[in-house]
């Protein structure tokens, strides 16, 4: 394995370990706020390994820049579509989940 | 003044729509067809001369929101991670300089990929975020996004609120 293929290869698993931890995080946070958190933040940064991990094996700059610009497009709907989703949950008046402050914990 | 941003702006999607073909020449037609409608639309949306694009600003922004990306994207795996989950949400306002506008939508969107900050509500002269970690240094974050933005964009911030 070349070195160029192995820096690919540990991209895309980055990627793909991003992608997996993100997903957990959107089962186990409390509420539509805090997943939202999850899949925006940690997803992005999943594309971002993978395309990087792709942009290494490109025929040529072209295709590279392409997937560049895949990455770009989809950071812009991910911002805006989570602005929107989270804007409607406010305004029906879904409340925050809180933490319980638990001061008699060990 | 209108003719440069018509030829910049052109060129930019013609290099646009070049990339998404990776440099095909067979279907320049619906391509030059689409980059008219999206120049249109454009001058519609984005008046010329009323933002001052700066290269160098740029380069600066990125350099930061890459920086940024990846401090939130680690944060948030690590909170998602640990055994008991300790995270205290909640959501706080903080007031905003970014004038009305583009900057403003791509203020929005900076800081929803900032660590630990969404954007809940955008009001007159406000934000409301909520973050993972209430009383953390939010409107730090928010005046560092608003200045580096505000360069790139050539625009003026309003005055203290």
């Amino acid at each position: 394995m070349s070195i160029p293929e192995l820096l690919s290869a540990s991209f895309l698993l980055i990627g793909a370990a991003f992608f997996l931890v993100g997903t957990i995080g959107l089962l186990r946070f409390p509420d539509v706020y805090t997943r939202l958190h999850a899949l925006t933040k940690v997803d992005n940064l999943g594309l971002g390994f993978t395309v990087l991990g792709l942009v290494i094996q490109a025929p040529d700059a072209l295709a590279a820049l392409k997937l560049v610009l895949v990455w770009l497009l989809a950071l812009l709907a991910s911002a805006t579509g989570n602005f929107l989703i989270i804007r409607r949950a406010f305004d029906k008046g879904i409340a925050p989940w809180m933490a319980q402050e638990r001061e008699n914990d060990p | 003044m209108i003719l440069r941003a018509i030829l910049w702006r052109g060129v930019l999607l013609a290099a646009l729509w070049c990339l998404l073909t990776e440099g095909r020449v067979d279907s320049w037609g619906l391509g030059v067809a689409s980059a008219v409608l999206a120049l249109a639309a454009s001058l519609i949306l984005l008046p010329p001369g009323s933002i001052r694009f700066s290269l160098a600003g740029l380069a600066v922004f990125l350099v930061y929101f890459i920086n940024q990306s990846l401090r939130a994207g680690v944060r948030v795996a690590l909170l998602a991670l640990r055994p008991r989950l300790n995270i205290h949400p909640g959501i706080e306002p903080v007031s905003l300089r970014m004038p009305v506008g583009v900057g403003r939508v791509i203020l929005v969107n900076t800081l929803n990929l900032l660590p630990g900050t969404l954007v809940v509500d955008l009001a007159a002269n406000h934000l409301y975020l909520h973050t993972l970690d209430i009383g953390g240094s939010i409107e730090e974050e928010v005046r560092v996004a608003e200045l580096r933005i505000a360069k790139m964009l050539g625009l003026d911030l309003d005055d203290e609120p």
